[in-house]
């Protein structure tokens, strides 16, 4: 598997989570409810989307379902693709609807009950789901997940230039514009920081190499070169008076050794070019191809950008001022004569109805749900994310949701450099490396990476003032 | 006489075994009037149970002849009955600005799905209540401070912030739970003569005040609460001279600082 096949999937990951974080933004940022049961809509979100497009009669299912909206709309052009969308709409409506019945009894509790109850009621459909076969097939899951567009892929159009020109110039180009913004981002960085960073970088990628030759002493020397690396790095944030700026030299520069330099030394020239061209796979088919993978990327991205917009149009209004007035003091919005009820149910079916789309991308994504995918700590999962990133920050959600599924699958590689008996105690040292980060956050910098966003209504405010 | 704007009518509250209301009864008048009565006397209850945030185990509340008992907060506040709380409940994160601007009443910005379209008055709402922010933090002198979050004010700018959100959502009646409560006397000044120009422009006030010569300089009408009854109402130079109040209250401890409520 060529490392842009493993970017792909794991930028996949990140946008699926984007989504359903952004839907526990609106909810525990914006709001201040904290849902600890906002996996149930994820899941609510993926059975739904699955069992509204999947043909009737589906082998090994025994469940409700079998709508087949992409079959009933395949005369239209792009029918098939529609009927899905529809089915997500499906989803959508359905976890609104869910957390409309789950909200009504629970919502009028204060926060940490709240937390709890919305904890229990998701643990009892969660169970429910896994015991009663006749719903969704219980313990046995859904293999009939429909893909659409799915006849369209591997995309080949025909000679293999014309395939590199369309696909791969806009891979290069975009690497090519993300690398351009951390350049300007990093740029005002001082000498000595930026120094003592890629110190850390070439001190880390020292430890790691010495690693690999193995066995015991040589490993904690190892261990103790990329502890030094991770000093330095952490000197160089001290210098620079702040962490945005080293640290993001520090993940571009491990990003670039990863993904371009590494490739060059260890297989060939032709495997970098494979990676810059990431949208394309040139190995696919005679001609090579866009894979399908690479087009559900894409659907993810352009619904995270959606839903970006959405939450920021929400929360930019006086809708969503009411929102924050609810989170920062409920008797105040309710002494000025706002029903703060009806709008912590509307945000609660919002932000669900977020999960659910969430929901449906994922399992078009893993291609099989079960039960045993929306277990709660998906739930903890996206907490992390959010209070990493920046609680109340919808861009602060994306960072915070890269950054910690990138610390938990993107950090498996690393693997491979340590001896093959290390791999259970370095699987906990990821989870732990997770924890630290959230504590190292939460003790210096509570408010997240990014802290609360601002906020504007569209309105300008000084257009009347007279200061 | 003109009808009584509020009416309580023997209004009982009971949390487990004490009994914090016991049948009290009052009505106020348009204009300014005080709210007196010993610690525990149930004022504090009482506003509770007005504004809708407690419901009486007996008894009616009347706002302007319509009964309000046992409504929520927010209905009872749009029909223009709004509240200030005793210790102000600024909102920390928020601006001065988002503070006042979330106050006005019918904003059509705050429907989920007019928000969503940005349809007909959204805008014009919104210039509005951005307009109505800005003068209103000018009348109470904290317009320098507009777009500083709320949770940085000093004690007494929180009492004027609290006390011009109130009055940006255009009520007939506010209760004020001890606006002037460790208030410094140069701002309680500034606040009793913004209540007295306030009334002139038509807007009524009861308000909690442990202060006898504040409620008599400046109330038409005093209440007096003990035990959770009225003990008596009236002007407040023949309550002052009551022996009853005079007993319960002004005996002894009237200067109390009242804060256990």
């Amino acid at each position: 598997m060529a490392l842009s096949d493993f970017l792909v999937s794991l930028l996949t990951v990140v946008g699926v989570y984007t989504l359903f974080g952004l839907g526990l933004n609106v909810k525990y940022g914006f709001t201040g409810l904290v849902d600890f049961g906002h996996v149930l809509y994820f899941m609510i979100g993926a059975y739904v989307t699955v069992v509204v497009a999947m043909p009737s009669g589906a082998a090994d299912y025994a469940g409700i379902g079998g709508f087949a909206l992409p079959e009933l709309l395949s005369a239209l052009p792009l029918g098939g693709f529609i009927g899905w969308l529809l089915a997500v709409a499906v989803a959508m409506t359905a976890a609104a609807l869910l957390s409309l019945l789950v909200g009504v009894p629970t919502l009028r509790l204060r926060e940490d009950y709240l937390a709890i109850t919305a904890l229990g009621v998701a643990t009892i459909l969660h169970s429910v789901v896994n015991d009663e076969e006749w719903l969704f097939n219980g313990p046995f899951g859904v293999r009939e997940v429909y893909q659409p567009l799915g006849g369209a892929f591997p995309l080949s159009l025909g000679s293999f230039t014309v395939n590199l020109v369309v696909f791969g110039l806009p891979s290069v180009l975009a690497l090519g514009y993300v690398a351009y913004r951390v350049v300007r981002y990093v740029r005002p960085v001082s000498r000595d920081a930026a120094l003592f960073t890629v110190a850390g970088v070439v001190l880390t990628v020292v430890g790691f190499g010495v690693t690999t030759l193995g066995g015991g002493a040589v490993v904690a020397a190892g261990a103790a070169v990329i502890a030094a690396g991770v000093y330095a790095v952490s000197r160089g944030v001290r210098v620079a008076g702040g962490f945005g700026r080293p640290l993001a030299l520090f993940a571009a520069l491990v990003f670039a050794l990863w993904y371009l330099v590494m490739p060059a030394v260890t297989d060939s020239p032709a495997a970098v070019v494979v990676n810059l061209v990431w949208l394309f796979d040139p190995t696919t088919g005679a001609n090579g191809a866009v894979t399908y993978s690479r087009f559900i990327l894409l659907l993810t991205g352009a619904f995270v950008a959606l839903a970006y917009l959405w939450c920021e149009r929400t929360v930019n209004s006086p809708y969503g001022r009411v929102l924050r007035a609810i989170r920062e003091d409920e008797d105040v919005p309710e002494a000025l004569g706002k029903p703060t009820f009806k709008y912590k149910v509307h945000s609660m079916m919002f932000g669900s109805a977020l999960a659910a789309a969430a929901g449906g991308l994922w399992a078009t994504h893993i291609g099989f749900i079960d039960p045993g995918q929306f277990t709660s700590s998906i739930t903890f999962f996206a907490f992390t994310a959010v209070i990493i990133g920046g609680t109340a920050n919808n861009k602060g959600v994306i960072l915070g949701t890269a950054v910690f599924w990138t610390l938990r699958t993107g950090t498996r590689f690393l693997d491979d450099y340590f001896p093959a008996e290390y791999a259970t105690q370095l699987a906990a040292l990821r989870v732990m490396l997770i924890g630290a980060l959230l504590i190292v956050i939460l003790y210096y910098r509570s408010e997240g990476l990014l802290g609360e966003q601002t906020y504007d209504t569209g309105v300008s405010p000084r257009g009347e003032s007279s200061d | 006489m003109t009808d009584p704007i509020l009416s309580v009518d023997d209004v009982e509250k009971r949390f487990g075994g004490i009994t914090a209301l016991d049948g009290a009864s009052f009505d106020v008048d348009p204009g300014i009037t005080g709210l007196i009565g010993p610690n525990g006397a149930g004022k504090s209850t009482m506003f509770n149970v007005i504004t809708g945030f407690l419901s009486p185990d007996a008894g009616t509340v009347e706002f302007r002849g319509n009964d309000i008992t046992g409504m929520r907060p927010s209905t009872v506040a749009d029909r223009g009955l709004v509240r200030t709380f005793q210790i102000p409940h600024e909102l920390p994160e928020m601006t001065v600005r988002e503070n006042l601007a979330l106050a006005p009443r019918d904003q059509r910005g705050e429907s989920l799905l007019n928000t969503w379209t940005r349809g007909s008055g959204y805008e014009q709402d919104e210039r509005n209540a951005q307009k109505r922010a800005v003068e209103m933090a000018e009348r109470f002198d904290i317009d320098h401070v507009l777009d500083t979050p709320a949770g940085e004010l000093s004690g007494g700018q929180r009492k004027l912030l609290e006390l011009a959100r109130a009055l940006l959502t255009d009520p007939d009646l506010v209760l004020l739970d001890e606006p002037l409560a460790g208030v410094n006397p140069t701002l309680e000044n500034r606040i009793l003569d913004h209540l007295q120009d306030l009334e002139s422009e038509g807007y009524s006030f009861l308000f909690i005040e442990h202060d006898i010569d504040v409620i008599m300089e400046h109330c038409q009408e005093v209440i007096v609460m003990h035990q959770g009854r009225v003990l008596t109402a009236g002007d407040p130079e023949d309550v002052r001279s009551d022996e009853r109040v005079i007993d319960a209250y002004l005996g002894g401890d009237a200067d109390d600082g009242g804060d256990g409520e």
